[in-house]
């Protein structure tokens, strides 16, 4: 199914915006959340599984719902997750289209990964003693 | 034990002055006033505690001496440095950076680009009635907040200046105040207004018209729907708009980020403007990094520009959309980038963040954060409103002095650039 992708701030990532390997703020930032009709029509139930798909890639998500959402949108808090699936394409204003982005979501087993795991994924090294 | 009052949190755009913090032995103990997210910065733990740098894929320990060599070479030898960030530190680190950029003839943008840089350019094209936050604390009876959910991102706005919050010319403020919210998605702010305007998403330009055409008497124009909103409600709402004595409209990412972008804060300010005719009306960008616009500001007063600033023909240059960040990442135009106090490993797209990692870049910040993976550089420096201070802009203009708390060893923002620069100067015999 195809979804509106908005990105935002939460109280949760913001707390822990300073500890962005940890595994609060990757929990956070790698929710997807959803209104509870577009979940049913999906075959997803809370804390399941779901993979979103763009033209410039695709990320595991662990799905939540939100009925304050209207069908047809998902809700990402920022950080790593909803930035591995965002076309860097600012329509020449400097700025991404952040909270409009159409995504595929389908249901997955696939594993969600963390944040660390998503910048490794990209040839990058933590530094492990923090 | 010691309690020290009226310290400033630098979270987000609000710089709550009111924070108490306890300190015992040289560490903080207990914030109080702060929301959750100040109380988290101010009992962070986890710091960096020394340089480090990646060589042959793996992560070493280095002196501050040699991490200012690297980057000075680094800089010095690069064609088309950029330099990112700026909105989490101090009004003085930034000045030195903008002296860098110069010297370097580089190009020097601040997470404007990806917040309210589109507010900023339509503000260029017509204009910000704007006002201080004191003045909507102690005046304003009606409330909007646009594509904005400061519960979550800007947890005491409510509290502090508008809904909650007592006016010195409001006899009870919390009951002769009405909030409007308008957003795609029924948020936590939505939940407590008076009147919660749901916009199908992309819609906004088209309501903001027809709250204009209303405002201007010519209602009988507007169709029965505007973007999911019925022709009843925008009445009502253009009525509250205009039957109000002050109106403060705040506005957040919900108009920059989505398609339209600059255009939707026109439209938005062009409806104010409409509003000042019937009574008074004024418009705030809800400014998120805690020095965002003390970074426009600075950048502002030293290039004419105040954000995405291009040295290379050794006078400044201003193009958003060419010469902003996000552009010359996914271009991969530049060849190293200095990260100075924001993550654009968390919040940059993919294809940025792996330039970022395809080139020298080096990260000065006090915490490891997502772009530490990728850079090739970090240098730990102290938390401003912790163990550092300088100067700040709150989201409406005002400067704060931020002061420090706790003694360290490590250096401020300003005082590492100024090694930078001063070592700079040195090489090129300047």
């Amino acid at each position: 199914m195809k979804f509106i992708m908005n990105t935002g701030r939460t109280v949760r990532q913001g707390k822990h915006i300073e500890s962005k390997l940890g595994k609060a703020y990757g929990d956070e930032t790698g929710t997807c959340y959803m209104h509870p009709m577009d979940m049913l029509a999906l075959g997803v139930e809370a804390n399941e599984k779901v993979k979103a798909f763009t033209e410039v890639g695709e990320v595991v998500l662990m799905a939540a719902t939100d009925e304050g959402l209207p069908e047809g949108m998902i809700f990402i808090p920022y950080g790593r997750h909803c930035n591995a699936i965002l076309s860097p394409t600012t329509h020449s204003t400097g700025m991404p289209d952040y909270k409009d982005t159409v995504v595929e979501i389908v249901p997955t087993d696939e594993r969600r990964k963390s944040a660390a795991e998503l910048m490794e994924e990209m040839g990058g090294v933590p530094y492990a003693e923090n | 034990m010691q309690k020290i009052e009226d310290m400033v949190c630098t979270f987000c755009g609000c710089l709550c002055d009111d924070v108490t913090l306890t300190v015992e032995n040289n560490m903080i103990i207990a914030a109080d006033n702060c929301c959750t997210v100040g109380n988290a910065k101010f009992m962070g733990k986890n710091r960096l505690k020394t340089p480090i740098r990646k060589k042959d894929g793996a992560w070493e320990k280095v002196s501050y001496e040699e991490a200012i060599d690297y980057t000075v070479e680094t800089l010095l030898n690069a064609d088309r440095p950029l330099m990112f960030g700026w909105s989490g530190t101090h009004g003085e680190a930034q000045c030195i950076g903008i002296h860098m950029n110069e010297l370097i003839g580089g190009v020097i943008d601040s997470t404007t680009s990806v917040c309210h840089g589109p507010s900023i350019l339509a503000i260029q094209e017509v204009g910000h009635p704007g006002c201080t936050l004191g003045q909507v604390k102690n005046r304003a009876d009606l409330i909007i907040y646009w594509g904005s959910n400061p519960v979550e991102g800007h947890p005491r706005h409510m509290s502090r200046y508008t809904v909650y919050a007592d006016g010195y010319f409001l006899e009870n403020a919390f009951k002769e105040r009405k909030v409007i919210v308008v957003d795609v998605r029924e948020t936590e702010s939505a939940k407590i207004a008076d009147e919660f305007v749901r916009v199908k998403p992309g819609g906004d330009y088209a309501v903001l018209s027809a709250l204009r055409a209303i405002v201007r008497g010519k209602g009988d124009v507007v169709p029965e729907s505007v973007a999911g909103v019925s022709r009843e409600q925008l009445f009502r709402v253009a009525d509250l708009c205009t039957s109000c004595k002050f109106g403060a409209l705040f506005f957040g990412l919900g108009l920059t980020m989505v398609k339209g972008k600059y255009k939707n804060v026109s439209n938005a300010i062009e409806l104010v403007d409409e509003l000042n005719r019937h009574t008074k009306f004024t418009l705030t960008p809800m400014r998120g990094h805690w020095n965002v616009y003390g970074s426009n500001e600075v950048f502002t007063w030293m290039t004419g520009y105040p954000y995405a600033v291009d040295f290379c023909r050794g006078v400044a240059f201003y193009n958003p959309g060419e010469t902003s960040a996000i552009d010359i990442l996914a271009r991969k135009e530049c060849d190293a980038c200095l990260v100075v106090a924001s993550d654009p490993g968390a919040h940059f797209p993919r294809a940025c963040v792996e330039h970022l990692k395809d080139i020298p870049t080096i990260v000065i910040d006090p915490f490891q954060s997502l772009t530490t993976p990728v850079a090739d550089l970090q240098i730990p420096v102290g938390v401003t409103g912790i163990d550092a201070e300088g100067a700040a802009y709150r989201m409406d203009g005002i400067p704060l002095k931020v002061n420090k708390v706790l003694h360290s060893d490590y250096p401020g923002d300003a005082e590492i650039l100024s090694r930078i620069y001063e070592r700079m100067m040195e090489v090129k015999g300047q």
